[in-house]
């Protein structure tokens, strides 16, 4: 209760934020939605499939964003991509926050030898160029599930939460409140978990929004040259198909202008959010003094 | 179960800092003392910031490890004891910190550090019990329960926070309150009465205090005993009265001479040479030979 009402409060003191959380809202409720989208566009017959109408026709009543090189209806694609593009933001933004969550806590909180191990390593991921090692793993992952595709990209994005955290759990378990809790007979994953884990919390909001919106734009870029993982159509795949049949060309532009601004959409969402987060929690970046 | 006893025996202290000659910086070299519960007393550590004392009261608390030395709780080291040594090392030894804005965490209301205390040190069998012993240690240290529960830290003044603090030391009963700097961020008249209040615990609950502080003015109320320590040394210890009259230690008259007095007739007149050199260390072939407290 306590928790619900002060996000609320974060939420009203910061326009960005809010505009950030309402935009993303509204992409997560269609994608959500998109099963039943789909099937109130195509009726009877399945929209996505190969051949469903004629090929390449323009927007219209019929088919608001025209049909593709197959005939299938691009605004049910598109709306199921978004769909796919979500939930691998969702996958990979959740394991790399675990993943990152646990390394800070460890390395951060016992410090010594395994922060110094724990550091270097993550330090060691952080420097590595990540997408030509992406573009290597695709070429071994052709027909890979949308969770799989998560777990690849996810490993290159947690160091990054990692890092961040870690910072963060080195100033805060110094704290005279950590000492307190622990001559009050408190254990370590106690201290961790209940005095600071809830002061993180906004760090860690920040670390999983820029993973998903890095793990979606890692693989937006993989198809988009053409090197995605196959048996996954999200915006990026429909973006490629687009380029790769000159639908532009052909006056099928929204193949290619309305997974882009999606995915423009998306990212200015999960920026805001960011931002709003951060103008919340780092004083300094706050607009106006005061509460 | 054992006597009541703290004592430190050769603890030093030793932190690794960049830019030192042998890559480490001594916070603390060689201290011994001896604190006893009976008869309750109060044990003032004095010296300026950063001559070691807060790593004294750290190591005590068990925060802090000491790279030499050892300190024990009843004859035992306190880094190696029994879950039920420990449970009594740590329901007797309780802190009351410097900082009163940052010892509590900012995320939960201030109920929280006392029903803490309630639930891990078993002091009541049910929430009423608990509510009416958090009520009466309000009361005792003289903040009213209606106004402070329920509140946020800082919604709170320092003053009040701090002696929510001492509300928890009321509760818990140590036999030694290890007291860092508590008054220094309390204004005069607060300051006054939290030393009072550590008095009557002194007297009516028999608990023993060392009140580590950077001020004589406060050591010379307080009373009791008294030890000096600069640059990681103890230099000087004893009745406050005797330490006072006749300091034996340059360092101690220095510490003597910097109390400011509220007598338009008797101004500072003299500068006061603050010695940050490290070279400049005479202090540790100076000091007197440690003899036991008591």
């Amino acid at each position: 209760m306590r928790f619900l009402e002060a996000v609320l409060r974060t939420v009203r003191h910061s326009r960005r934020l809010a505009t950030g959380l309402v935009i993303l809202g509204l992409m997560v409720l269609l994608a959500l939605l998109s099963p039943l989208i789909v099937k109130a566009i195509g009726g009877s017959t399945d929209p996505l499939e190969l051949a469903a109408y004629e090929r390449w026709l323009v927007p219209g009543p019929g088919h608001l964003l025209g049909t593709d090189q197959f005939g299938r209806d691009v605004f049910a694609m598109v709306i199921s991509a978004l769909a796919v593009s979500l939930q691998i933001g969702a996958i990979a933004g959740l394991i790399s926050t675990v993943v990152g969550v646990i390394v800070a806590f460890v390395a951060g909180y016992k410090g010594g030898w395994i922060d110094g191990l724990l550091s270097t390593f993550t330090g060691i991921l952080l420097v590595i160029p990540t997408f030509p090692l992406l573009i290597a793993l695709s070429a071994y992952a052709k027909n890979v599930s949308l969770f799989q595709v998560g777990v690849m990209i996810s490993i290159f994005s947690w160091p990054f939460a990692a890092k961040t955290i870690r910072s963060q759990v080195l100033s805060l378990r110094s704290r005279p409140y950590v000492d307190l809790a622990r001559v009050s007979k408190a254990r370590d994953l106690e201290i961790i978990g209940t005095e600071l884990l809830p002061n993180l919390l906004p760090f860690i909001g920040v670390g999983f929004a820029s993973s998903a919106l890095g793990a979606i734009f890692g693989l937006v870029g993989l198809e988009v040259i053409g090197l995605g993982p196959g048996g996954v159509i999200d915006l990026g795949q429909i973006i490629f198909n687009a380029i790769n049949t000159g639908a532009l060309t052909l006056g099928a532009w929204p193949m290619f202008v309305v997974p882009i601004a999606l995915l423009t959409l998306l990212f200015a969402a999960l920026n805001m959010i960011n931002i709003g987060l951060e103008e919340v929690y780092n004083p300094r970046l706050r607009g106006v003094a005061g509460e | 179960m054992t006597d009541k006893v703290i004592e430190l025996r050769g603890v030093q202290q030793r932190f690794h800092a960049r830019g030192t000659p042998d890559g480490y910086l001594t916070a603390v070299q060689d201290a011994s003392f001896t604190l006893a519960a009976d008869p309750p007393q109060v044990v003032s550590l004095v010296g300026q910031s950063g001559s070691g004392k807060s790593t004294i009261a750290r190591n005590v608390l068990g925060l802090q490890k000491p790279t030499a030395g050892t300190v024990t709780y009843g004859g035992k080291d306190i880094f190696n004891l029994s879950r039920a040594e420990y449970d009594e090392y740590r329901k007797n030894v309780q802190p009351v910190f410097q900082d009163p804005y940052s010892i509590f965490n900012p995320f939960y209301r201030v109920d929280r550090v006392l029903w803490k205390a309630v639930k891990k040190f078993s002091l009541a069998s049910t929430r009423e019990a608990g509510e009416a012993l958090i009520e009466e240690s309000l009361k005792a240290v003289s903040l009213d329960p209606g106004r402070v529960l329920g509140r946020y830290p800082h919604q709170l003044s320092g003053g009040q926070r701090q002696r929510i603090m001492l509300a928890r030391i009321h509760m818990l009963r140590p036999a030694f309150v290890i007291a860092d700097e508590p008054v220094s961020m309390l204004d005069a008249q607060i300051r006054k009465m939290f030393l009072d209040i550590l008095l009557d615990f002194q007297r009516e609950h028999r608990m023993t205090t060392l009140f580590i502080t950077h001020d004589l003015s406060t050591v010379y109320y307080l009373g009791g005993q008294v030890m000096v320590i600069t640059k990681g040394v103890i230099v000087e210890r004893g009745p406050v009265s005797s330490v006072m009259h006749e300091p034996s230690h340059p360092y101690t008259r220095l510490l003597l001479d910097s109390i400011p007095q509220p007598d338009p007739a008797n101004r500072w007149t003299t500068r006061i040479k603050v010695d940050e050199s490290p070279d400049a260390d005479t202090t540790a072939a100076e000091a007197p030979e440690p003899r036991p407290l008591l």
